[in-house]
């Protein structure tokens, strides 16, 4: 076919269909018709020929039929007076005496999306309803959603809701399924479909007869479903038992979600469902199909959270296969991050190992960090294989190793030792703002545990013209500043140096005022210094408090089986976010975070939360004095009581956030140092009869919510939750004033 | 039957008052629902389309190849993307790109499956899926993509019942109106009435496919060289054939150890089965009770079920590599393979390959038994032996020029991979004890067995 512009293939289409010849030759016919959807799927604009294609669907030949109805529906939005024309033809063919046909115009005539079709589709979709074949009900079934959404937000028809829920009885598997579909979106304004007993037990009995779509559907609508009484629950349970086994993995996770919803309160149960679909799960891990994989590995992640040790004895299923796309590794290795126990510690590390010197910088980055992760318990094995790491001098190795080396000094100071003689030589592998952070941060603090430390860092001074990233500078800054404290003679001359610089030539002005700062700092005397900068160097209530974050299972139980797992926690956030206030609206009123959200004024807030504390019947004792070890140990020992997410905008200051709590007498435990990620908190406060409220504050990497997990000494809810809106106002005003 | 009967109109608005009241009881279903799907070219151009629900403009998939390409520079591509308020499931097949979207947060693993289903019903009528059979099927391709979804929800996607309706032979004129198959309004959805062969047979393949766990070989050298520390895992299926008038009922009898627990038999010859799955047609309800397999089988192909073994066996071929690398002139490589099967039992087929650097020249080989191939667009060394016997060793040497001038890029450590076959005999020793077929028509049908045993995924690293 000679090349044509669309203008000309228009005409020429037109004509041809036109042409009394062509129409006659029923071949020929459908040849040109077939011309005009193939332009059309190549995305050339075929609405001029709209006339033609409409007197074209009075045909005996099916196919060409389906071409026709498939341009109409494509264009009737932009030619809706031309598509009412071809509505005596589509009425006419609803009436056919071949249900192919009849189902064919009564599915294309409910797609049209254009306005004032509505009048015409009712009534071919109610004798739709009632046609002896099910393919045609099928069609009018989902018509009937279809003609809804088309009326926008007007009533729901009470008598076509009432016949959708008697043809739940119907003979045909997909009619019934096709009944729920359409029913959920016709009343989503009042709830969706009601699940009552009656229709729970009859769609039971009905599960064995549908395909796995089916299967998979009913399973989620039974969520909507709370048996009456506790041998109703198990008796459902027990019939859905075989599809915890069943072969399409959709059906399986359906399955096991329904398990657990409805055995929130026997926590056995749900134990023994995750025992169950452990096969299941681990068959998935190894699919032929890699997203149906990833999709797996995701939720094999989520119940890793809740039972750490669920999948420890199936570790090799999760070691790298070489050809495996990129997403289906890392989620491996944050399996194996997670999975790793005593028995399997040694296998594990190893096949990390061979990981970190993989040619993709990204997946060897995700490696060592992994092995850093695992370091917070078997801190001496991995410290060494990292060290080995080092002697490769590879520059994306070393900056990643070397930044898993400070953040596990701060958790793990038994292994300072180690890293400090492994850092020497390391500097000339670094050149990433990150990496070289990292090695001035463990130089300032421990370097008077490394000899050379002093003439690395002046190496780096020396540099400073030539350094492109202030926070490379800032970091430098403090750590001579620390390492002058414990090293004077070393560093004093190259100290002046570096000040000086700092506050005559340097541009970047956060860089200048630490400057400023640090050398007015000095004037005040070298006790002043020391007071303000010898903190701590590590904090490992923090770190033993994190492995034990383990959280229960009705906490992400709601959420498996959808997108939240698969795009991970922190990520579906975000998107959720963007996804605007209309959805948020729509999705969230029943849910506890909306009354945390909720505006504050901040300059009333400090009487506020006074005339909470004082108003309710909670009384915070001042000046509670509790150890981290004993923090730990009642920590460890309760349940969480409450939790909730509040939102929260970029990085926590930790000192006004301390400053702010000690107002309402909640004390500090333990805190992350600022920009850690996550970020973490821990508090405590007792109230006047002696029950104690221990908290943790988690902000994920995305910095977007604040979780609040509360645990209480006693429970008692009146005192928990004034205690929670006590915690939520200095959150929130925290949240409100930040710089 | 068995349906108790409904009653809600009445009792329907109240309920539901109800219910409003209550906390509420759970987020909204989150149940599936498509969008659109579309088919997109490797470059990102969509080839064909699909808008099922109306509520996601189409132009929207022209943010997909970018998002993806972005994303997968940041290394952090996944098969879900957001754009917006619009999800992106996608999966790439061959050339191809398939691609849901959808505002629900829906249920990822069955939006996956529903496109691998796609996909095979597709690769049924073309045989190849690619960008070729799209654009010369295009026709095809929109009838199919309209039985199998509608309103974003899958319909019938049974590629034999879509086959009985929509025919490659519907492009020739056809006069005569096509029917409804009965499939698509019967009570057993996967098998028509009125089926009928001369000769009335089933067919019965109980294959295995070994996989080989991966594990480092620097772990336990001294353990790891006679192979007994990297364990194998079995996945077993059953594949029926089945020519076979009327609506027969099927039963198949296994030495199933808990069976044979179950009767009291002698259990030292039966096998004990893990993970098994079921075709939708088995009455699950039956192998619960009492570890019957009954059904009602489609007709022609499907698998019946698929198990896994609970016991490790060790690798059936085992190889042995060194592969040293002398920069700037040559690569040597040695392997060896061993057969660790009964000596009566044959593998076929046998090829096992060996990767070698992208920029290796000048091949020579040597081998013990069979021949050795160089397919440098893979960079691998294929060595195939026809035949080989369990208990035998064989060797197979080869040498390869190295330029002098290396290349810049590092390359990746490559595995080993093998491909056999090992006729009439089971990992497992899992055996065909009986299948009955009862068709009330009481004709004569006779059942076939064959045992074969294959290659999973068989890889071993290379140190």
């Amino acid at each position: 076919m000679p090349y044509l512009g669309s203008e000309d293939a228009v005409k020429e289409l037109k004509k041809a269909l036109c042409n009394p010849h062509v129409q006659a030759d029923r071949l020929r016919y459908r040849n040109v018709i077939q011309r005009v959807i193939r332009h059309m799927t190549q995305g050339v604009d075929m609405s001029g020929v709209f006339m033609e294609m409409v007197k074209a669907s009075a045909t005996v030949d099916i196919v060409q039929k389906k071409l026709v109805y498939l341009y109409m529906c494509t264009y009737a939005p932009l030619k809706p007076d031309l598509a009412l024309l071809a509505i005596n033809t589509l009425c006419k063919d609803c009436s056919d005496p071949n249900p192919m046909v009849r189902g064919l115009a009564l599915r294309s005539m409910c797609s049209l999306r254009m306005p004032g079709v509505q009048e015409y589709i009712q009534q071919p979709i109610l004798n739709g309803l009632r046609d002896k074949a099910s393919y045609v009900r099928r069609v009018a079934v989902l018509g009937c959603a279809k003609m809804h959404n088309l009326h926008g937000d007007s009533e729901v028809d009470g008598a076509l809701v009432n016949e959708l829920y008697s043809l739940l009885r119907d003979q045909d598997p997909i009619v019934v399924v096709n009944c729920l579909r359409s029913l959920e979106e016709i009343l989503k304004q009042e709830g969706g479909v009601v699940i009552n007993k009656p229709i729970a037990h009859h769609l039971l009995n009905r599960m064995s007869k549908l395909d796995q779509w089916g299967q998979a559907e009913v399973l989620n609508f039974l969520l909507r479903y709370q048996p009456r009484s506790e041998e109703e629950l198990f008796d459902i349970l027990n019939l859905l038992d075989s599809f915890l086994k069943s072969s399409s993995p959709s059906v399986v996770m359906g399955a096991a979600k329904l398990f657990l919803i409805l055995a929130k309160k026997f926590p056995h149960v749900q134990t023994d469902v995750l025992m169950q679909v452990k096969g299941p799960l681990l068959a998935a891990c190894s699919s032929e199909s890699r997203e149906l994989c990833f999709a797996a590995l995701c939720h094999v992640r989520q119940i890793l959270h809740s039972l750490p040790g669920h999948f420890s004895s199936h570790y090799k299923k999760f070691f790298c296969s070489y050809s495996e796309p990129h997403y289906i590794k890392l989620q491996k290795v944050e399996v194996l991050c997670e999975l790793v126990n005593d028995e399997n510690v040694q296998q594990v590390l190893e096949e990390l190992r061979g990981y970190c010197t993989d040619v993709s910088a990204d997946f060897a980055q995700a490696a060592i960090l992994a092995i850093g992760g695992i370091a917070r318990t078997y801190t001496d094995q991995c410290v060494q294989i990292l060290t080995e790491l080092l002697e490769l001098r590879q520059e994306h190795i070393t900056t990643v190793v070397v930044q898993t080396f400070r953040d596990l000094v701060w958790l793990c100071p038994q292994c300072t030792e180690a890293v400090c003689q492994a850092l020497p030589g390391c500097e000339e592998n670094i050149q990433d703002s990150e990496g070289k952070q990292a090695l001035i941060w463990l130089l300032g603090v421990h370097g008077e545990r490394i000899p050379n430390a002093p003439y690395v860092l002046e190496d780096f001074v020396e540099n400073v013209k030539s350094e492109t990233f202030p926070a490379v500078k800032m970091e430098l800054l403090t750590a001579l500043l620390r390492l002058f404290l414990s090293r004077p003679a070393e560093c004093q001359d190259m100290l002046g140096r570096l000040l000086h610089y700092c506050i005559e030539e340097e541009k970047d002005m956060a860089v200048r005022d630490r400057g400023l700062f640090y050398y007015r700092l000095l004037l005040a005397g070298i006790d002043e210094v020391k007071r303000i900068l010898c903190s701590p160097k590590s904090d490992p209530s923090l770190g033993l408090l994190e492995d034990q974050a383990e959280r229960p299972v009705n906490s992400w139980a709601l959420d498996f089986n959808t997108l939240v797992p698969v795009y991970g926690k922190a990520r579906w956030a975000t998107i959720s976010k963007c996804q605007g206030a209309e959805r948020r609206g729509l999705e969230l009123p029943n849910t506890a975070s909306l009354a945390a959200s909720g505006p504050l004024i901040p300059e009333e807030d400090k009487e506020r939360v006074q005339e909470l504390s004082d108003s309710g019947a909670l009384m915070l004792v001042p000046n509670l004095q509790l150890t981290a070890e004993y923090f730990e140990k009642t920590w460890l020992s309760l349940q969480v009581a409450h939790q909730q997410v509040v939102p929260w905008q970029g990085a926590v200051h930790p000192d006004t956030l301390q400053m702010a709590l000690q107002v309402v007498n909640i004390q500090t435990i333990a805190v992350s140092r600022a920009g850690a990620q996550p970020w973490k908190a821990y508090l405590s406060a007792q109230d006047d009869t002696g029950c104690l409220f221990l908290t943790e504050l988690l902000l994920e990497p995305e910095n977007l919510e604040m979780q609040i997990s509360v645990k209480q000494s006693e429970a008692r809810t009146e005192t928990l939750s004034s205690f929670i809106s006590v915690l939520e106002t200095v959150i929130g005003t925290i949240g409100d004033i930040k710089p | 039957a068995g349906v108790r009967p409904l009653s809600f109109p009445q009792g329907r608005r109240r309920k539901r008052r109800r219910r409003r009241r209550r906390p509420a009881p759970g987020p909204p279903a989150a149940t599936m629902s498509a969008s659109a799907v579309f088919i997109l070219d490797v470059k990102g151009k969509p080839l064909i389309s699909r808008n099922y629900k109306g509520d996601v403009a189409m132009s929207e998939i022209e943010h997909f190849m970018p998002l993806l390409m972005q994303r997968e520079e940041e290394g952090a591509l996944t098969p879900l993307l957001s754009h917006g308020r619009v999800h992106f499931l996608w999966i790439k097949y061959s050339n191809l790109y398939l691609v849901a979207t959808t505002l629900k947060n829906a249920n990822a693993s069955l939006v996956y499956s529903f496109l691998y289903k796609t996909v095979e019903v597709f690769s049924e009528y073309f045989k190849e899926l690619e960008e070729e059979s799209i654009r010369d099927n295009f026709v095809i391709v929109y009838e199919l993509l309209d039985e199998l979804m509608d309103f974003g929800f899958p319909q019938t996607t049974d590629s034999k019942i879509l086959q009985e309706y929509i025919t490659q032979q519907g492009n020739k004129l056809e006069t005569g109106k096509s029917r409804v198959p009965p499939t698509v309004t019967n009570a057993v959805s996967w098998r028509s009435e009125g089926i009928k062969y001369k000769k009335n047979e089933v067919f019965i393949d109980v294959i295995e496919s070994v996989n080989l766990l991966p594990s480092c070989p620097c772990v336990h050298p001294q353990v790891n060289a006679n192979g007994s520390v990297l364990l194998s895992e079995i996945v077993g299926t059953i594949k029926l054939k089945v020519f076979l008038s009327g609506m027969p009922e099927l039963r198949l009898g296994l030495n199933d150890r808990v069976l044979f627990e179950l009767t009291g038999r002698n259990k030292n010859k039966s096998v004990e089965l893990e993970d098994v799955k079921f075709h939708q047609c088995v009455r699950l309800s039956r192998f619960d009770n009492d570890r019957t397999i009954s059904f009602i089988p489609p007709d022609g192909d499907f698998e019946l079920m698929s198990y896994r073994l609970s016991t490790q066996v060790k690798p059936l071929i085992w190889i042995e590599s060194v592969i040293e690398k002398f920069s700037h002139s040559r690569v040597e490589i040695m392997v060896k393979a061993k057969g660790q099967f009964k000596k009566q039992s044959v593998a076929n087929g046998v090829e096992i390959s060996v990767p070698v650097p992208s920029d290796a020249d000048s091949p020579r080989f040597k081998t013990s038994v069979g021949s050795a191939k160089y397919v440098p667009e893979k960079n691998i060394v294929i060595w195939s032996i026809k035949s080989f016997p369990g208990g035998k060793e064989y060797l197979m040497r080869a040498h390869f020029g190295l330029p002098s001038v290396e290349k810049e890029e590092e390359e990746g450590r490559p595995p080993i991979g093998v491909k056999f076959e090992i006729p009439y005999f089971t990992v497992s020793g899992i055996q065909v004890r009986y299948m009955k077929i009862i068709e009330k028509s009481g004709y004569q049908a006779l059942p076939w067995v064959r045992y074969i045993t294959q290659s999973g995924d068989y890889q071993l690293r290379t140190s």
